[in-house]
Parts: C-alpha cells; sequence; structure tokens
C-alpha cells in the first residue's frame, strides 16, 4: 500500500525533489567559496562569517518552499479527482493520510541527505581559519526539522478541500489588511507582532527558521 | 448457436426468460436442435444476448421443467430426446400462439377475418412450392 | 442476509437546491437493480451515501450487513465503485494505475486483470490523462471487477459512450456477475439499456422514490388502454390509473394503469364501458408515463 502511494507520490513530486536535492548540495559548497583562501586576519575572518550568514539566510527559504511544493504535490492527485477515489479505497481517512504523509516525507528525505553531503563536502574541502568551528551535521539537522515542520504545515493545510485552504489564507489577508489599516490610522496595534513573537519565538512552531544558519561559527 | 436467439426483443413484454425459452423449443420441435447437444453455457450466452445470466438460469429451468433439455450439473445443458408426438404437439402449440397473436394484431389495425383469411390463403400460395 | 443495500428513510440535504426525501429502498442479493431517474434526479447522491462518501441528515444505510459510513473501510474492500466522472491520478499509466490500486484490496485478481487488459485492447504504458473516454470507462470497470468485489455500484457507466464501447462494458459485467454471481446497483437514465440486463428497477425523480418493483412487474403490469364510454365518476378499480385522457373529445379514451392483470378486463362491463384495447409499455414508455403521473399528481 505505501509502495504504492510513495510511487504516485514520486511521480507527481520527482522534478521539485531533483531540483531541490541540487539546491540542497550546491548551497553549503558555494557558501564557503571564499574559504577556501588561504590565511586570514581576523578581520577577513569576520567577513567571511557574514557570507556564511548571508547566504544561511536560503536554507529556511529552501526548506519553506521545498516543504510547499511536496506538500502540494502530495495531496494533488488527490485533488484532481476531488477526493473520491481516495475516499472509495477501503481504509480509514486517517491512516490514508498517514500513508499520503509518509510518502512525502520519504522522498523529501533525499534533499535533506543532498544538504548533509554538501555541508560535509564543503567543510572538508575549504581551509577553516583557526578559530572557527564546521557545524555541517547541526546544519543538516536543522534544515531536516524546518524542511519537516514546513512540510507538516502546508500538507495539514492543502489536506482540506480548497477552501479550507482558502479561509486559511483569507485569515492572513484579513491580519495584514487590519495591519495596514491601523497603521494608516495610526493606531499600534501590534497584532502581528504579537502574532509573531508567538509563532517565531522558541517555543513557537516556527522558530526552527529563525536565527542564523551558520555552516561556520566561532 | 447464438444466431437462434437473434430475435430476442427486450422490449417486449413477454418476459426474456420466456423468449429465450421458446426459442429452444421451437428450434427442439422442429428438430433443428438434434438430442444430446448442448446448449450455450449460461455465462457465454448472457453475455452474447447481453441479458441478466439470471434470466437464461431461469430460462433453462423452465425448459428444464417441460421436458425440453436436462441440465447436469458441472457439465452443461443437454437437448433431451422427445417424441414425434410430443414434437408434433409443440409444434401445434407454437402455431397457435402465432396465430393468437396475429388475430391479436388484426382485430387491433381492423383487418376483418375474412381478409385476414384471404391474405394468409394467398401468401401460402405464393410461398409453397 | 437477504438485502446486499438497505436504505431505511435517508434524508440528506445539500446546500438549498437539493433534498433526498426519506428514502428507502432494497437491494436484494444477487439481483441486477437498475436505479433509474432523469439528470438532477438524486441517483449519485444517493450513491454516494451507500458508499459512505457523504454523510446522512438521519436514515439507516446498510451495505453488505454492515452500518454506513461507520464501517466503511470493512465494506468498500468488498464494493467495486465506478463513478460518474473517473477520477484516477493522471500521471499514473494504465499498468501503473493497477498497480496502485492492487495493494489495497486482499481480493485482487491479477489474471483476471490480464484478461480485460487483453479484451479492452488498452494500452499498458498510455497515461490515465491520455486515455479517450471509452477507455477510460473501460479501466474503471476493470478496476471494479479485478477487485471481485460482491457488490458492484455504477453511476452511469456507460453513459456518453459509444455503442460499441457500451456493449464490450455490459459484456464484461454479465460475464462476472456469471461467474462471481455478485450484487449489481446500476443508474443510469438510459432506460433502453437496463431493459435487457435488470432485474429490479427503482425509479427516483427529484429527490423522491417513485417506484421500486421488480422488473418484470414493471414491464408486465403497466399498459395503455382504450376505452369507449366510461363514466366520469368510476367505481374504484382493480388496477391503479396513472393517466386518463380523452381521444378529440369523444367518449374513446386513452388510459395509462399499472398493476394490470387481463382477468380484471371484466372491470369495464361492469360500469358500462367497452375496453377495446390493451398495448404493451415497454420500459422506456413506463418510465415516461411514471414521471409524468408522478408529477402532476390528479383528482
Amino acid at each position: 500500500m505505501f509502495r504504492a502511494i510513495l510511487f504516485s507520490q514520486w511521480k507527481w513530486s520527482r522534478l521539485i525533489v531533483a531540483l531541490g536535492a541540487v539546491a540542497g548540495f550546491a548551497l553549503p559548497i558555494v557558501s564557503l567559496q571564499g574559504a577556501a583562501a588561504a590565511d586570514r586576519s581576523p578581520l577577513q575572518v569576520e567577513s567571511l562569517l557574514r557570507v556564511v550568514q548571508s547566504w544561511g539566510t536560503l536554507y529556511p527559504v529552501l526548506a519553506a518552499a521545498l516543504g510547499l511544493l511536496v506538500a502540494m504535490a502530495t495531496w494533488a492527485p488527490d485533488h484532481r479527482g476531488r477526493h473520491v477515489h481516495a475516499l472509495s479505497l477501503p481504509l480509514p481517512r486517517w491512516r490514508y493520510a498517514l500513508l499520503r504523509f509518509g510518502a512525502g516525507v520519504t522522498v523529501l528525505a533525499a534533499p535533506i541527505v543532498a544538504v548533509l553531503l554538501g555541508a560535509l563536502l564543503a567543510t572538508t574541502a575549504a581551509t577553516i581559519p583557526a578559530g572557527l568551528q564546521t557545524y555541517p551535521i547541526a546544519l543538516a539537522l536543522r534544515f531536516a526539522l524546518a524542511l519537516l515542520v514546513a512540510y507538516a504545515v502546508f500538507f495539514a493545510i492543502s489536506a482540506g478541500t480548497a477552501r479550507t485552504a482558502g479561509i486559511i489564507l483569507g485569515a492572513i489577508a484579513a491580519l495584514i489588511v487590519v495591519q495596514i489599516v491601523a497603521g494608516v490610522a495610526n493606531v499600534e496595534l501590534g497584532l502581528p507582532d504579537r502574532l509573531q513573537m508567538l509563532v517565531l519565538n522558541w517555543p513557537g512552531p516556527l522558530a526552527v527558521f529563525t536565527g542564523r544558519w551558520m555552516l561556520l561559527d566561532v | 448457436m447464438v444466431s437462434l436467439f437473434e430475435r430476442i426483443d427486450p422490449r417486449s413484454p413477454t418476459p426474456l426468460y420466456a423468449q429465450i425459452a421458446a426459442r429452444v423449443s421451437v428450434a427442439i420441435a422442429a428438430g433443428e436442435l438434434q438430442p444430446g447437444e448442448a446448449l450455450p453455457s449460461v455465462r457465454h450466452l448472457a453475455t452474447q444476448l447481453r441479458v441478466n445470466p439470471a434470466t437464461v438460469v431461469q430460462a433453462y429451468r423452465d425448459l428444464e421443467a417441460d421436458g425440453f433439455v436436462e441440465i447436469r450439473h458441472g457439465a452443461g445443458t443437454f437437448v433431451r430426446e422427445l417424441g414425434p408426438g410430443r414434437r408434433a404437439r409443440e409444434r401445434a402449440r407454437q402455431a397457435t400462439a402465432l396465430v393468437r397473436a396475429l388475430l391479436a394484431d388484426a382485430r387491433r389495425l381492423g383487418v376483418p377475418l375474412a381478409e385476414l383469411q384471404e391474405a394468409i390463403q394467398e401468401e401460402i400460395g405464393v410461398y409453397s412450392p | 442476509m437477504t438485502d446486499a443495500i438497505a436504505l431505511q428513510d435517508l434524508r440528506y440535504r445539500a446546500g438549498k437546491g437539493f433534498e433526498l426525501k426519506p428514502l428507502t429502498l432494497h437491494v436484494p442479493t444477487g439481483s441486477i437493480y437498475g436505479f433509474l431517474g432523469p439528470n438532477g434526479s438524486g441517483k449519485t447522491t444517493t450513491i454516494r451515501l451507500i458508499l459512505g462518501l457523504l454523510r446522512p441528515l438521519s436514515g439507516r444505510i446498510t451495505v453488505l450487513g454492515g452500518t454506513m459510513p461507520a464501517e466503511a473501510p470493512r465494506i468498500l474492500a468488498r464494493v467495486g465503485y465506478v463513478p460518474e466522472q473517473a477520477h484516477l491520478d493522471a500521471t499514473l499509466t494504465v499498468r501503473e494505475t493497477l498497480r496502485f490500486q492492487a495493494p489495497f484490496y486482499r481480493t485482487w485478481d491479477w489474471p483476471r486483470a490480464e484478461q480485460l487488459l487483453a479484451q479492452f485492447r488498452l494500452a499498458d504504458d498510455r497515461p490515465f490523462g491520455r486515455l479517450s473516454k471509452g477507455e477510460k470507462a473501460k479501466l474503471m470497470i476493470l478496476l471494479a471487477l479485478a477487485q471481485r468485489g460482491e457488490l458492484l455500484v455504477l453511476d452511469e457507466p456507460t453513459d456518453g459512450l459509444d455503442p460499441v464501447v457500451r456493449r464490450d462494458i455490459l459484456a464484461a459485467l454479465l460475464e462476472y456477475v456469471s461467474q462471481q454471481g455478485a450484487t449489481v446497483f446500476i443508474s443510469s437514465h438510459l432506460v433502453h439499456e437496463l431493459e435487457r440486463i435488470c432485474d429490479w428497477v427503482a425509479v427516483l425523480d427529484d429527490g423522491r422514490l417513485v417506484t421500486e418493483v421488480p422488473m418484470v412487474q414493471l414491464k408486465n403490469g403497466t399498459k395503455r388502454l382504450r376505452v369507449r364510454g366510461a363514466p366520469v365518476d368510476l367505481v374504484p378499480p382493480p388496477f391503479v390509473i396513472l393517466a386518463r385522457e380523452s381521444e378529440n373529445g369523444g367518449s374513446a379514451e386513452t388510459w395509462v394503469v399499472r398493476d394490470w392483470q387481463p382477468e380484471m378486463a371484466p372491470y369495464f362491463d361492469g360500469i358500462g364501458a367497452a375496453l377495446q384495447d390493451v398495448i404493451d409499455l415497454d420500459l422506456e414508455d413506463g418510465f415516461v408515463e411514471l414521471l409524468r403521473t408522478f408529477r402532476t399528481p390528479h383528482a
């Protein structure tokens, strides 16, 4: 059963997964390009860290994008059939959803492994200035976690009908509109700020996305 | 063999099983089907005629009850040996049924009996050698 | 257990436009049951309720002895379903679709699937999305038959298909039934198609059940009578009058009646009228007359 679902998942998401894996592999390597240059002054070390940090912002972006696309691809065949086929299969709905979820997670293993390999390769190939540490495994783990969180959130959103997804997006849009109107009226609601605090700060569900994503650090 | 059933009419008020049974009994009475000959299997006939298999089963059961065929389980349905008297009687029965239908149609169309008789004789004259 | 499907006082409402009035149906095990009704009469909704895809407002749905939708997963393993519109993953090829479907059914029959694939001349490697309408319909039937269900629920399985494909599909269906003895619940607005194969018929109109009878009874009992000299006020007849119209304003009338039997002819002598003719109606005529009288209840 799982193999059958995994196969259809693969057919729908193989391009996304392949591109994601390439990007995931390339990102750590590209981010350490400058590090190959030999010994450097403390000033240069600082600039290297800045480069690594600016490249680091791409990891959560990649994780979010991959999570979104794969989650969409996961439900795509069922959305096409307005879920009729899935519902007429002889298994409980929660089990079907679990199988679909598992299939998505399985294909996401590819970009995670790619990030890990890329990070390992980059850190072994580069000459790391003294005083700096490499964190390839920690970075890959963090990427994996962020990817799974993004995937789970988008999976849950697109598991419902187009209407559910519409309601969620509508709520977000309404929030933004309220904020803008409040901003124009010079009323400080701080709604998004408070929401942001709640969601992004530990232990908020999206905390894993924030902060610095460093392959190199002190 | 299936051509025997070519003129089965699902729209007729006569039930399909009765139509199928009638075709077979006529063919047996006329000697078209020989004793010992196998009838098509239920599955084959139902598929070919595109009728409910239960309809064919019922037709064969009725034929068996009337002594025309014998159902051997697992083997099929076979034509039974009929005495010449029985065959003649069956033909007569069919002839009566045909005439009844003809008379009913004539009445509906308002054709007088005399004209009908005349037409029958004329047709027989034309078609007999 | 004698009913493959039993609906008891089933009610359902979809928005404000459509409603199933309390619906009670009994589909005998082993029958080929025709579910007739004009487009929009609620056939598909009823089928979705039977399969547990929708939840009723009230009432009881029993399928193969189990309650729907509570026992849906267990029951659906024994039910082959062909929906009105094919809904499979468009990117999977025919072969991949079979491989997707097979693991979900313990009863899956690969030899039959292969045989039907050949019989229907379906190309293994063509994606579902690029099949013609007829090929899609064949594949849907193939899936339902290879699954070896005890009950087949077919929602307009041949609607809009050319006669050759229709024949192929019906032949495969009947072959299956004669081998497996399955119950078939088949909805259609194509009356002729059902006339050959069904032994039970139900007619639905605007969410209400018009009638549920054995085919033989529906076909044999519904007649058009030509009557002369009948009084306006009748002694209650032993049959049901569906319609009564006078011809050219004269004393000759046409009646459409239900539950007619030849022994009832003397009734007309009793009311001083003459029965001139009894005309047989086929299923389509009977269907049309039933609907007509159902929609305009006469005094």
